[in-house]
C-alpha cells in the first residue's frame, strides 16, 4: 500500500470533518466511528507491510519533488519505522475512540478531534518520511497540533494558554536547532558523497544512512549537540522535562496521544534514527547517555511528589522517556531492543492510565489525588484496568512491562561500562520511585477509604473500551513476546537477539524482585520521606527568567522605534550605501566609465521621451509647491500619463494601456477620497505645511537634504545599471518563438495569461487582498472612537468627528444632474462592450483581462460618483463587489486546477474549443477558446470586483460601514 | 543621452515622492507615494525596453523585425497593478485617519503616541 496515501489519510479525514456541512449533519458517534475506523484501517494497512520487510528490511517509496535541489517526496518504512506507525494508528484508534466518548459537547469533540487528526498525519509524516526536509516540517507541524491542543481551552484558561505557550517555546527552540544541525548534516554528507562537487546538500535518508564514515567529519560535534538538542526538548529530558508537566492542561485523550504515546517519542525516534550513523561517536552516545539517565531520576522522583493524577502521569513518563534515551545512548547499540520494548510497553500502559485519570476527571470533576478514593466499587472496569497497567508500569512479571524492566536492567548490567556502578544506581532508584507510583495510583485512588464532597456520576459506557483494550494489550502482549514483539524488534533491532517472556531466575530477576519490595517499603512510608527532599532550582525557574529578559530586550527594541519615516529611510539608505560602498560592487561595475553623456545627439523619438520626462519632473514639483490638494492629484495624472505615452513610444502597448487606465483609476479614488476629508481638515494641514514644529525651518531644510540624496543615490544607481544593461536573456526568445503556437499575436499577453499565468494569479490575489485591506481599515471601529486628548487634538476634535460631513467638499447629489446621469448610462455598457471586446481580443492586441476589469471598474465608479451610494446600489443590483470577487477568484481557481485533471499540470493550457468540436466555429471570428481565455475572464471579474469594494469603501465608508455593522 | 535624462528624471521623481513622505501632510505623502511607483515603474521600462524597434508580436517577430523585451513588460504589469492596489491602501489609511484622529496632518498624529 502507498505509504504516502496512508500519511495523508488523517488529514484528509480531518478535511472532511471540518466542512460545515458534515461537521453539523453527522452525529458525534458516527464521526468518533468514522476516526477509529480509520486509524485502525490504517493499523492493519501498515502490517500488510510486514511480509515486504522482512524480505528487503527496508521500503522506499520516492516521487522526484524538487529535482534541482535533490529534493523528493519519499517515504521510508523500516523496522523502526513501522514500531512507531504502528503505536501511532493502534494507540491512536484506541484513543479517538475514547474522546468521542470524552467530550459531551458536539461542537467542541468536532474542533479537537479535527486537531487531533491533523496531529495524527504530522506525527506519521515525521517518521514514514525518508528526507530529512520533510521530516523536520512534519516535526514542526507536530509542534504547532501540539500547541493548539495543550492551549484547547485557552479561551477561557490562563494555566492552558501558558502551557502551549511554553511547550511552544522549547521544542519550537529544539526545532531551530534541529534545523541548523539537519542542514550541517546534509552538507557533511554531501561533501562525504561527492567530495568533488562543492557543497552539496544530502537530504534523503537512505543516503544519509548509508554514509558510515560520518561520525568522523569535522563537523560532528556541533550538528550532533544540535540535533541532540532538538530531540532532548522534544522528549522532555532534563533539564527541558519542564514543559510536559505544563502540557497536562491538553484535554486527557490528547495528553495520553500526544504527551505519552507518541509525540514526546519524536526525539526518541530521532535519536534511534540516526544512531547507526552517529553511535561510534562517543560524544553521541555518552550524551545521551548522561541525559536520558538524569531525566529518569529526576522524572520518577518528582512524580512521587505531584497531587494531580495527570502531572504524576506526566513525570512518570519523563521518566520513562529518559530510560529509553539512555538505552539508545549505551555504547555499540547494544540498548537498542531495551529502548524498543520500553517504547511498546510504555505506550501501552502510560496512555490506559491516562485514559483511566481522564474517565475519574470526567466521573467526579477531580483529578487530585487527595480528594479521590474508593473509586474501586463505584468504576471497577477502571479499577482493573490501572491495576494492570501500574503493575506493568511497575515491572510486575507476566505483564509486559516487566519484560521491558528485565532487558533494561540487562543492558545496563552488560553494557554500560565504564559506567556500570552510576547508571545501575540511577536505573534500580528510578526503578524503585517508578513502582511506588504505581502502588500509589492503586491504592490512593481505588482502595482507600473515599473523600467526601465529591460528586460521582457514571460516565458512558463505552468511554471504557479504549483503556480496556489497551491494558489488555499490556496484559497479553507481556505473554505472548515470542510470537508478537519478537518478531518486530528482528526488524528493527541490528543485532542478533533473545527475549523471553520469563528468562527464569537470574541475577536480574532477583534485581527486579529487590526493587518491587523496596518499592512497598517506600510506599509505606512515602510521606515523611518524600515530603522532605526539595530540588534548589527547577526549569520552570529558569524558563520563567528567560522569557522576563525576552520581554526585557522586546522593550529595548520597541525603543529603537521613532515612528518617523525620515529615521527609517535615513538607516535603509545608511545601510544599503554601505553594503554597496563596502563590497565594491560600484567601483568595479563603473570602472573606465564616464557617468556623463559624451555623446549628445538624439533624434526626434528621444526628443519625445525627454520632453515627456520633463513633464513628470515637473508635475512632480507641482504637487509639492502647490497648495490645493485637488490640483496635487491632478498633476500626479499628469506623470501618470506622461509614463503611459513613454510606454508607448518604447513600444509597450500594453504596458501603455494598463498604465493609463490604472493612472485614471488612481487619480479617481485619490479625488474621490478627497472628496471624504472635510474641507477644514484639509485646509489646516495645507497652511501648516512649510511649518516646522519650533517655527523654523531646521525640519524642511533636513527632509531636503534627506530626499535629494536619496534622488541623487537613485539617480547613479539608475545610471549605473542602465549603463551596463545585461544582454536579453534567452528566456525572453523562448517566449517570442513559442506564442505562434498558443495562437497568441500578443507575446506580452501570451506571457501574462500562459506562460507566467500562475505570477498573474498571485497578483490578482494580491490585488484583492489589498480591496479586502481596504474594506477592514475603513468599515471597523467607528470614526472617532480614539479620543483626542493632546492641546493639539482638542483642536482637531473640534472640526473632527462630531462635524464631520458638514463641510465635505464634493457632495455626490451635486453632480447629478441630467446630463451626467445619462453619460453615466450610456457610459456602462459601451465600458462593458470594451471590456468584452479587450478579453476576447486580448490575444492579438493590447488589453487583456485586466484592463478590461479596471474598464467596466472605471464606468461603475462614474454610476457611483454621479448617483450617490444608495441610488447606485438600487439601479445596479447585480453589481454586489464582494460576491463578484470571489467568483472570480473561484473560476480562476477551478480554471487552474482543471488542467491537473487533464495531466497537464496547475495551470497547463487547455484547448477547449478543440475539445468541444468548435475549433473551426469560434475560429471564425477570431476566437480561440482556451484555458488563457477562462483566466482571463476570470482575472476581469475578479478586478471589476475587487474595484467596487475598493471604491465603495473610499467613497461610502459609512454606508459600507452600516452594512457590515447589520 | 537618453539613458542619462532617464535616470535622471528617475532620481528627481524618487526625491520628490521621498520628499512628500517626509513632510506633514499625508494626503501629500500619498501623492509621494504613488510617485515612487512611477519612478519604479520607469526603472524597469528604461532598464528592459530599449534595444527593440517594434512592439512584441508575432507578425513583427515573424517578420524579422527586432522587438522590445516582453518579459520585462510582463514584469512591469504586473507591478503596475500591485502599486495601485498598495497604492489604495494608503489612500484608505489615510482616509481612516481622517474620520477617527480629525486630522491628516503626521504631526498631530505622532503626538497622539505620547
Amino acid at each position: 500500500m502507498n505509504l504516502a496515501f496512508i500519511t495523508a489519510s488523517p488529514f484528509l479525514l480531518a478535511l472532511l470533518l471540518s466542512l460545515p456541512t458534515v461537521r453539523k449533519s453527522v452525529s458525534q458517534q458516527i464521526q468518533t466511528a468514522l476516526t477509529a475506523a480509520v486509524m485502525a484501517a490504517l493499523f492493519f494497512l501498515l502490517l500488510l507491510h510486514l511480509p515486504d520487510l522482512r524480505a528487503q528490511s527496508v521500503i522506499i517509496q520516492r516521487t522526484d519533488w524538487i529535482p534541482s535541489l535533490g529534493i523528493s517526496l519519499s517515504f521510508y518504512l523500516d523496522g523502526l519505522a513501522l514500531i512507531f506507525a504502528l503505536i501511532i494508528t493502534g494507540v491512536g484508534a484506541l484513543i479517538f475512540f475514547f474522546a468521542g466518548y470524552y467530550f459531551d459537547d458536539p461542537a467542541v469533540y468536532n474542533r479537537f478531534n479535527v486537531w487531533l487528526l491533523a496531529f495524527a498525519g504530522s506525527m506519521l509524516l515525521v517518521v514514514l518520511s525518508g528526507n530529512l526536509l520533510m521530516m523536520f516540517v512534519a516535526w514542526e507541524l507536530t509542534s504547532i497540533t501540539s500547541f493548539v491542543l495543550i492551549g484547547f481551552t485557552g479561551d477561557r484558561n490562563q494555566a492552558a494558554r501558558e502551557g502551549a505557550f511554553k511547550a511552544l517555546f522549547v521544542t519550537g527552540g529544539g526545532a531551530l536547532a534541529l534545523i541548523i544541525g539537519f542542514v550541517m548534516l546534509s552538507a557533511a554528507c554531501g561533501q562525504l558523497l561527492h567530495p568533488d562537487e562543492g557543497v552539496r546538500f544530502v537530504t534523503d535518508l537512505a543516503s544519509i544512512l548509508a554514509v558510515d564514515s560520518l561520525y568522523q567529519h569535522e563537523w560532528f560535534p556541533i550538528f550532533a549537540a544540535l540535533i541532540l538538542f532538538g530531540g532532548l526538548t522534544k522528549s522532555a529530558q532534563f533539564p527541558f522535562h519542564f514543559w510536559l508537566p505544563g502540557a497536562m492542561t491538553a484535554p486527557t485523550p490528547a495528553s495520553a496521544y500526544l504527551h505519552s504515546a507518541t509525540m514526546v517519542k519524536a526525539g526518541i525516534f530521532l535519536f534511534a534514527r540516526m544512531s547507526p550513523v552517529m553511535y561510534k561517536n562517543p560524544l553521541w552516545s555518552d550524551l545521551l547517555l548522561f541525559f536520558g539517565l538524569s531525566t529518569m531520576l529526576v522524572g520518577a522522583f518528582f512524580a512521587l511528589k505531584q497531587r494531580d493524577l495527570k502531572a504524576l502521569l506526566a513525570y512518570s513518563t519523563v521518566s520513562a522517556l529518559g530510560a529509553i534515551v539512555a538505552m539508545i545512548g549505551l555504547p555499540g547499540q547494544n540498548g537498542i531492543k531495551a529502548a524498543l520494548v520500553g517504547i511498546i510497553a510504555h505506550a501501552l500502559y502510560k496512555s490506559a492510565l491516562f485514559l483511566v485519570a481522564g474517565t475519574i476527571d470526567h466521573a467526579t470533576g477531580t483529578r487530585v489525588i487527595d480528594q479521590l478514593g474508593g473509586l474501586r466499587r463505584q468504576m471497577p472496569y477502571m479499577f482493573a484496568v490501572t491495576v494492570i497497567s501500574a503493575l506493568s508500569m511497575a515491572g510486575v512479571p507476566l505483564l509486559l512491562g516487566f519484560v521491558a524492566k528485565e532487558t533494561l536492567l540487562d543492558a545496563v548490567l552488560h553494557y554500560s561500562a565504564p559506567y556500570t556502578l552510576a547508571a545501575l544506581s540511577v536505573v534500580v532508584a528510578s526503578a524503585v520511585f517508578t513502582a511506588t507510583a504505581g502502588y500509589m495510583l492503586i491504592f490512593d485512588v481505588f482502595i482507600k477509604d473515599a473523600q467526601d464532597g465529591v460528586h460521582f456520576h457514571q460516565p458512558p459506557r463505552l468511554i471504557r473500551a479504549g483503556p480496556i483494550l489497551l491494558s489488555i494489550g499490556s496484559l497479553t502482549l507481556g505473554v505472548l513476546i515470542e510470537p508478537v514483539i519478537v518478531p518486530l524488534l528482528r526488524l528493527a533491532v541490528p543485532k542478533t537477539f533473545e527475549l523471553q517472556a520469563f528468562a527464569g531466575f537470574n541475577q536480574v530477576f532477583w534485581l527486579s524482585a529487590i526493587i518491587l519490595i523496596v518499592a512497598l517499603l517506600l510506599f509505606a512510608y512515602r510521606k515523611p520521606l518524600i515530603e522532605r527532599i526539595r530540588f534548589p532550582i527547577s526549569g520552570n525557574y529558569i524558563y520563567r527568567e528567560l522569557i522576563s529578559y525576552i520581554d526585557w530586550a522586546g522593550e529595548n527594541v520597541l525603543h529603537t522605534q521613532s515612528g518617523f519615516v525620515r529615521y527609517y529611510l535615513v538607516i535603509i539608505l545608511g545601510t544599503v550605501g554601505a553594503v554597496l560602498i563596502a563590497s565594491g560592487t560600484l567601483t568595479t561595475v563603473t570602472a573606465g566609465q564616464s557617468l556623463f553623456p559624451t555623446d549628445l545627439s538624439v533624434n526626434i523619438i528621444d526628443l519625445a521621451k525627454i520632453f515627456m520626462l520633463l513633464l513628470t519632473v515637473a508635475a512632480g514639483i507641482y504637487t509639492i509647491v502647490v497648495r490645493e490638494h485637488v490640483k496635487a492629484a491632478i498633476a500626479y495624472g499628469v506623470i501618470g500619463y506622461a509614463s503611459g505615452v513613454i510606454f508607448l513610444i518604447e513600444h509597450a502597448p500594453d504596458v501603455a494601456l494598463v498604465q493609463l487606465l490604472v493612472e485614471t483609476m488612481a487619480t479617481v479614488l485619490i479625488i474621490i477620497m478627497l472628496g471624504r476629508i472635510s474641507t477644514t481638515i484639509r485646509r489646516r494641514v495645507t497652511e501648516n505645511l512649510w511649518i516646522g514644529r519650533h517655527k523654523s525651518n531646521f525640519g524642511l531644510l533636513r527632509d531636503l537634504v534627506i530626499s535629494i540624496v536619496i534622488g541623487v543615490a537613485v539617480f547613479v544607481f539608475s545610471l549605473i545599471a542602465l549603463q551596463n544593461r545585461p544582454e536579453r536573456e534567452s528566456i525572453a526568445e523562448w517566449h517570442l518563438a513559442n506564442s505562434a503556437q498558443l495562437n497568441v499575436e500578443d507575446v506580452v499577453g501570451a506571457i501574462v495569461a500562459d506562460f507566467r499565468a500562475t505570477d498573474t494569479l498571485m497578483e490578482i490575489a494580491v490585488f484583492t487582498t489589498a480591496a479586502l485591506g481596504v474594506l477592514t481599515l475603513l468599515s471597523r471601529g467607528r470614526p472617532g472612537s480614539a479620543p483626542l486628548t493632546s492641546p493639539a487634538g482638542s483642536e482637531a476634535s473640534r472640526t473632527g468627528s462630531d462635524s464631520e460631513g458638514d463641510d465635505v467638499i464634493q457632495d455626490a447629489t451635486s453632480l447629478s444632474t441630467p446630463f451626467t446621469r445619462s453619460v453615466s448610462v450610456i457610459v456602462l455598457p459601451i465600458a462593458i462592450l470594451i471590456g468584452i471586446a479587450q478579453i476576447l481580443y486580448g490575444g492579438s492586441g493590447p488589453g487583456d483581462g485586466f484592463t478590461a476589469g479596471v474598464t467596466i471598474g472605471l464606468a461603475i465608479s462614474l454610476w457611483y460618483v454621479v448617483l450617490g451610494y444608495n441610488e447606485a446600489k438600487r439601479q445596479l443590483p447585480w453589481f454586489r463587489p464582494a460576491f463578484i470577487t470571489r467568483l472570480g477568484l473561484l473560476i480562476a481557481l477551478i480554471n487552474a486546477l482543471f488542467p491537473i485533471l487533464l495531466g497537464k499540470g496547475f495551470m497547463g493550457h487547455v484547448e477547449f474549443d478543440q475539445i468541444l468540436g468548435i475549433y473551426d466555429f469560434v475560429g471564425s471570428f477570431g476566437l480561440h477558446v482556451t484555458s488563457s481565455l477562462i483566466f482571463e475572464i476570470s482575472i476581469a471579474i475578479a478586478v471589476m470586483g475587487g474595484l467596487g469594494i475598493i471604491i465603495e469603501a473610499i467613497a461610502f465608508p459609512r454606508e459600507v460601514q452600516s452594512l457590515s455593522d447589520e | 543621452m537618453i539613458d542619462f535624462m532617464f535616470a535622471a528624471a528617475i532620481g528627481a521623481l524618487f526625491s520628490i515622492g521621498v520628499f512628500q513622505l517626509l513632510r506633514r501632510d499625508l494626503i501629500k505623502a500619498a501623492i509621494g507615494f504613488a510617485i515612487l511607483f512611477s519612478a519604479i515603474n520607469l526603472f524597469f521600462v528604461a532598464v528592459g525596453a530599449f534595444e527593440g524597434e517594434f512592439a512584441p508580436y508575432v507578425r513583427n517577430v515573424e517578420e524579422g523585425r527586432s522587438v522590445s523585451d516582453p518579459l520585462i513588460q510582463a514584469l512591469i504589469l504586473t507591478a503596475i497593478v500591485v502599486s495601485f492596489g498598495s497604492l489604495s491602501l494608503v489612500l484608505g489609511l489615510v482616509n481612516m485617519v481622517s474620520r477617527r484622529y480629525g486630522t491628516v496632518d503626521s504631526n498631530d498624529v505622532n503626538k497622539l503616541k505620547h
